[in-house]
């Protein structure tokens, strides 16, 4: 095997140019075009295998815990669980029975029904380990019917969007992330205002919201429906402070985000029942 | 044959980098991970610069895009430029000791860092953020360990 004693500069200067061409190129086309979702698509499918790879230890450690768990401590769980689901129930009843209400009197005012949503658990595989994004990858994508801009929520509040599918993964980006915002409605006052993500787990921003708003410290802000991504009606955040400094031109309103977002397990992934976009269920279980 | 064994075993080390990146950290310790991919990739490249160098930066690279879901081509780019001073420079890095070489790999882990930065900050507005860089630092403390394990399993698989 003869290798050259050198590399020859020039030839390395090419190559650097020619990566540097090429990843301009990919930066021109994902950034300012946004042409890249069909390649993302397949280059998020080849590198999946990493992605569960790297949770492996982590689940299989999970999994040990689990079985070493002892008898009572599983019997525990049990009897909580099962208190939980009656409680549960109870409140479904109730729940029902107020369903039925609401669609009576939507039809007498003539109004559109509600429509279902259909829902599918996924797990989180991945926390993005970049500070500048605020991204989780979750375990099933479009062999499950994952779709772009999908709304996620678990079990307190929404998540976030699905931003990137692969065949069995998908990303999604967080409330907090700061190039995210969901349209929001107060749950009292029924005030509209937009909360964006800043890029701290903890905290979103109301924005433009003037100084003489009726808003007030520890009001739930639910998800108002408008902008077709989100439904309506579920938790998103409480307003933690108000800030009101005439000098701005308007109020700074922070607001934490009801979901756990820094340590989210599971999810639930949303299906409006009359959208084209429909989830396609194989044969695990776990889903309702 | 005997090259692609060779070629086999140093894609195996860099998807092992990989796997190192995504894996889950505890949130205390997460902001000090070391930048495993280009810690392996600066290896490969003063071990054997003839083999690798620009070409697998960029791809190294390209898979850090997609596993941390920046916009393609931030890393592909960083990469690449901080492998031409690794892979024009080999012979004299070699000749460095140990400690000499976890310095220029804290530069170049902080350079690769802050070319990422930069496109962020100017393309997705992002906001400055000093913990972002402290895996220079962790990357520097683990380099003669890495050093020493490549070169082991370099020497081991006879990759030349």
């Amino acid at each position: 095997m003869s290798t050259p004693l050198f590399i020859r500069t020039v030839s390395l200067r090419l190559r650097l140019t020619l990566a540097l061409v090429l990843a301009f190129l990919l930066i021109f086309l994902d950034h300012r075009l946004g042409a890249m979702q069909q390649v993302r698509l397949y280059l998020n499918s080849a590198i999946s295998p990493v992605q569960f790879l790297a949770v492996l230890p982590e689940q299989g450690l999970d999994n040990l815990v689990y079985s070493l768990q002892s008898r009572r401590a599983l019997t525990r769980e049990n009897d909580r669980l099962k208190r939980e689901l009656l409680d549960l129930q109870g409140q479904l009843q109730r729940f029902e029975f107020l369903v039925n209400e609401n669609d009576r009197l939507r039809t007498l005012l003539a109004s559109d029904e509600r429509t279902e949503r259909l829902r599918m658990v996924a797990e989180v595989i991945a926390i993005d380990s970049d500070p500048f994004t605020h991204q989780v990858v979750v375990n099933k994508g479009t062999r499950h019917g994952v779709f772009i801009g999908q709304p996620v929520i678990d079990a307190d509040g929404v998540v976030g969007q699905v931003v990137d599918v692969g065949i069995t993964t998908a990303r999604v980006i967080l409330l907090t992330d700061q190039s995210h915002a969901i349209p929001v409605r107060a749950a009292g006052s029924g005030i509209r205002a937009i909360a964006q993500g800043v890029g701290d787990t903890n905290s979103l921003e109301l924005m433009h919201v003037p100084h003489s708003t009726e808003l007030q410290t520890g009001d739930l802000l639910m998800s108002s429906g408008l902008g077709g991504v989100f439904p309506e009606g579920y938790p998103v955040a409480r307003i933690q402070s108000i800030l009101r400094d005439e000098s701005l031109p308007f109020a700074q309103i922070r607001a934490v985000p009801i979901a756990n977002l820094d340590r989210i397990r599971m999810v639930l992934l949303l299906w409006d029942e009359q959208s084209d976009n429909q989830p396609i269920r194989s044969d695990e279980g776990g889903t309702d | 044959m005997q090259r692609v064994l060779q070629r086999t075993i140093i894609l195996i080390t860099f998807i092992l980098a990989l796997i190192l990146a995504v894996m889950p950290m505890s949130l205390a310790i997460a902001p000090f991970r070391p930048e495993w991919p280009l810690l392996a990739l600066i290896y490969w490249i003063i071990a054997l610069p003839h083999r690798v160098n620009i070409g697998y930066a960029a791809g190294v690279g390209l898979a850090v895009d997609v596993l941390l879901g920046s916009t393609l081509g931030f890393h592909t780019a960083a990469y690449a430029i901080i492998a031409y001073p690794a892979a024009r420079y080999y012979s004299r890095i070699r000749n460095f000791s140990l400690s000499q070489q976890a310095l220029l790999v804290m530069v170049l882990v902080f350079a690769a860092r802050l070319i990422v930065y930069l496109f962020e900050h100017y393309l997705n507005n992002a906001p400055l953020m000093w913990h972002y860089f402290w895996p220079a630092l962790s990357s520097a403390i683990f380099w003669p360990w890495i050093f020493l394990l490549l070169r082991k399993t370099r020497r081991k698989f006879l990759v030349r």
